[in-house]
């Protein structure tokens, strides 16, 4: 029997081979399926893509609509400031949060040898001729990678295979951060944008365009940007570092605040350029904070008085009337939205402002959130400077984008207060929780786009008007946010009984009970559904295509496939539909590998 | 003076009556065993005591607090109780230490370093101050249970009870945690222990109660109990546990 031949039995290679490809007879049956079919579906999918059919300058071509849609020319600066903020962060995150692990020289050859061998392997199966239809119907068999061709890649490519399999049980003792390997690939990425020459297309001056040259380098005003971004992205990799070594522990919590902060910072005022008039700043948002501002003051410094403590529920329900009102008022958003803000203050500052240490912390919380948020509102409730021909600053990618972060801010606490309501042991709460949640989740969520785009309005109090989009982000709240309140909802019920029963054995109050020892544990056990979810309402938000948004999937499916100028694209769905696909698949990718990693971090020392 | 009386408490899961009249009292600085099978009503009586179960009839007075429906008695009554069970019931997503002083912090509202302080000592007294940083589930079941005791002792009650503390561990870990009952008991504190440690009983106990079908059948000093015990039902039951 070949099986038992002296390679699949003294060879760790043959015997990995044996035990984990060929260990029974069914096993090898599914062995060589397997491999047929991913071998047929790679040929299939490289004999499309390279079929000389396709015109893929109509993706690359296009690619700054795909990302901004008609975001102005003159404000581009606004788009990498975006990028450039994220960068930085990501870099300061990685310096601070810089793990020390290490990699040896022979572990990074390792990897080359993994991914070179892997190249070497795809380019030797790759297809050497593919079929095209022509245009009256029949089939002619075309050449897409000569042998010669074949021959000039595999080559270099089995060299450096074998070069990496004898440098990658080199005895070197130096060790690499990984952190900073991985900052060096990425720089590699960088630099080799100033070397790769992609089809694109360039125009004369009489906006004909150049046929010779259909091979150009990367535009200058691409590898410019991101080069300053690296640069400034290692400098906050280093002072990061700088602050993890000096120990400052106020950034461990800075830092997921930056990140939370971040998006909504760079959609209210990065890219959207808001209008701001220093009348309204004086009339409405100074007022606000000083307002805010002394309410929360004597709401903390009373919160312990024990005199006022027997009056707190008639003062709960005063404050809950006065929000009441404030909202159905026709008063500035500043005034609403803190008002939410001064609601959630009544609720923790009774656990919190106990000491002076205390309170003293909580007003400082205060005083900074009422700036932030104020700050924030006034950003997005502004009117934007930019003028773009569609009337609406995000498209494309950026709109997706916003859908999907303001959809998941705006969800995950309506979730969680969903949740806690529908296991409430009050009556009239529990049921109003029930009902929406069984309500939204009952319709699908196409219709509940078409009831936003067409409905919500006529809903809506006369003279109150939202913006399509805002109509949407609202909608998608209510309907991840049922979703987030089942998966909520299930992690609550697998906290046993003892822990609640623990928590109140040391005397804590309800509100202690739920949110020290309850929702932390429930959080925790749901992580890989909420990522699931997650990634389900950032794809999901590419259907806002039907109601006439310009998401990345229309300007795909309906804007590129008509563009006649400067070249004629008319028709060419199928190049977007493949990049479309490939794009969503690298973002989801890196999201759960992600979301992976964290679940592990915060899985320690759980059974 | 006695910290702890009860007056003929009644308590029905449904139309099973559990507990059929217990009247009790318990003194200051007294360490109580209660044995009895199982079913026999002895962890739910200790439950009533701290409002984990609600009795229907009669009356429980703790530390001169009546128990009544008033969530500010119960909570009162909570803080000043502290409850070992027989699971643990650590609080798996914190460390150690951040355990011991949630209670102190959030309840107790003392400040973090004071608390953090207190926790060490707790640590140190129950045997275990190394595995302050670690995670419960990273923890033998012996030293989770001693967790768990100086936990309860971090809210500085006036009495503790014991629900069967013993029951969920390996043998060779059962000792480690009835040394740090032995200590707590030496140390004055009053104690309802639940327990079929008989050892413990004999060698600890002030006094000890038999509890059957919902009812106290017999409560005696140790010595009278193990030598001398006045009801059949003990002596059927000491006969089937020793």
């Amino acid at each position: 029997m070949i099986r038992d031949s002296k390679f699949f039995i003294e060879n760790p290679y043959g015997r990995w081979i044996r035990d984990n490809l060929f260990s029974s007879s069914s096993s090898a049956f599914l062995t060589f399926f397997a491999g047929f079919m991913v071998i047929y579906s790679y040929r299939g999918i490289v004999g499309f893509i390279l079929n000389p059919e396709r015109m893929w300058t109509s993706v690359t071509y296009n690619m700054k609509l795909y990302m901004i849609l008609a975001y102005p020319d003159e404000a581009m600066i606004r788009v990498w400031l975006s990028v450039g903020l994220a960068l930085i962060l990501g870099g300061l995150s990685i310096g601070f949060y810089n793990s020390g692990k290490t990699i040896s020289l022979g572990g990074i050859f390792q990897k080359l040898f993994t991914i070179s061998a892997v190249i070497a392997l795809l380019i030797a199966l790759a297809p050497t001729n593919t079929n095209v239809i022509q245009n009256d119907g029949s089939i002619e068999v075309v050449e897409i990678i000569p042998q010669d061709v074949r021959m000039l890649i595999l080559g270099p490519s089995l060299v450096l295979t074998l070069a990496f399999f004898f440098l990658r049980n080199i005895k070197i003792k130096n060790l690499f951060n990984t952190a900073k390997v991985n900052l060096t690939y990425f720089g590699l990425i960088i630099a080799s944008l100033y070397f790769i020459k992609i089809p694109t297309i360039s125009l004369d001056s009489s906006g004909e365009r150049i046929i010779p040259d259909p091979f150009l380098p990367i535009a200058s005003t691409t590898y410019i940007p991101w080069t300053i971004l690296y640069i400034g992205m290692l400098l906050f990799f280093f002072i990061g570092s700088l602050l993890k070594n000096r120990d400052i522990k106020i950034m461990a919590r800075l830092i997921p605040i930056s990140w939370f902060l971040c998006p909504l910072f760079i959609f209210s005022w990065i890219f959207k350029k808001p209008l701001v008039e220093l009348n309204t700043v004086f009339s409405a948002d100074i007022p606000s904070i000083l307002v805010f501002g002394i309410i929360g003051f004597l709401i903390i410094r009373f919160s312990d008085n024990q005199s006022i403590g027997v009056y707190r529920t008639p003062i709960n329900i005063g404050f809950l009337v006065l929000s009441i009102v404030v909202f159905l008022l026709p008063l500035v958003f500043i005034f609403k939205a803190t008002m939410v803000l001064l609601l959630l203050l009544l609720v923790v500052s009774p656990a919190i402002a106990t000491t002076k240490e205390g309170k003293r912390q909580l007003f400082i919380v205060w005083v900074v959130s009422l700036f932030v948020l104020t700050f924030l509102i006034r950003g997005a409730s502004s009117d934007t400077m930019l003028v773009t021909p569609t009337g609406s600053i995000f498209g494309g990618f950026s709109l997706t984008w916003l859908l999907a972060i303001f959809g998941t801010y705006a969800s995950f606490p309506l979730g969680l207060a969903l949740a806690l309501g529908r296991t409430s042991t009050l009556p009239v709460i529990r049921i109003i929780c029930t009902g929406i949640i069984e309500i939204v989740r009952s319709v699908p969520y196409i219709t509940w786009l078409f009831f936003a785009s067409v409905m919500l309005t006529v809903f809506l109090p006369a003279g109150v008007e939202f913006n399509l989009i805002i109509r949407v982000l609202i909608l998608t709240a209510f309907f991840s946010g049922a979703y987030f309140a089942e998966y909520i909802r299930g992690g609550l019920q697998s906290i046993p009984k003892g822990q609640y029963e623990a928590a109140n054995a040391i005397g804590m109050n309800p509100f202690q009970r739920i949110f020290l020892v309850i929702v932390p544990q429930a959080l925790r056990t749901i992580i890989p559904t909420l990522v699931g979810s997650v990634i389900t309402s950032f794809k999901d938000s590419s259907l806002v295509a039907i109601i006439g948004l310009f998401d990345i999937l229309r300007i795909g499916t309906s804007v590129i496939p008509a563009q006649s100028q400067p070249v004629v694209f008319i028709g060419r769905n199928l190049e977007q539909l493949v990049f479309l696909s490939f794009f969503f698949w690298v973002f989801t990718f890196v999201f759960s590998r992600r979301s992976m990693k964290f679940e592990k971090r915060l899985g320690l020392g759980e059974r | 003076m006695s910290i702890i009386k009860t007056v003929d408490v009644k308590k029905w899961f449904g139309d099973f009556q559990a507990l059929k009249g217990i009247s009790m009292e318990v003194a200051e600085g007294e360490v109580l065993v209660i044995c009895g099978p199982s079913g026999s009503g002895k962890s739910t009586f200790i439950r009533c005591i701290n409002r984990l179960e609600q009795h229907q009839e009669g009356e429980i007075v703790v530390d001169g607090i009546e128990l009544t429906n008033d969530l500010k008695n119960i909570e009162a009554i909570r803080s000043e109780v502290g409850m070992v069970f027989q699971s643990f019931n650590l609080f798996p997503h914190l460390t150690v230490m951040q355990n011991i002083t949630l209670a102190p912090i959030w309840v107790r509202k003392k400040s973090r370093s004071e608390s953090e302080e207190k926790a060490m000592e707790l640590l140190e007294r129950v045997g275990i101050p190394e595995q302050a940083q670690k995670f419960p589930g990273q923890l033998s079941g012996g030293q989770q249970q001693r967790v768990a005791i100086a936990r309860a002792l971090a809210m500085e009650p006036k009495i503790m009870l014991f629900d069967e503390p013993t029951s969920a561990l390996d043998p060779e870990m059962i000792k480690e945690v009835l040394d740090a009952m032995k200590e707590l008991a030496e140390s004055g504190m009053t104690m309802i222990v639940v327990t079929h440690e008989m050892g413990f009983a004999k060698e600890v106990a002030d006094r000890v109660m038999l509890f059957d079908e919902g009812l106290m059948v017999e409560e005696n000093t140790p010595n009278e109990f193990f030598d001398n015990p006045k009801n059949d039902r003990t002596k059927l039951f000491l006969s089937q546990i020793l």
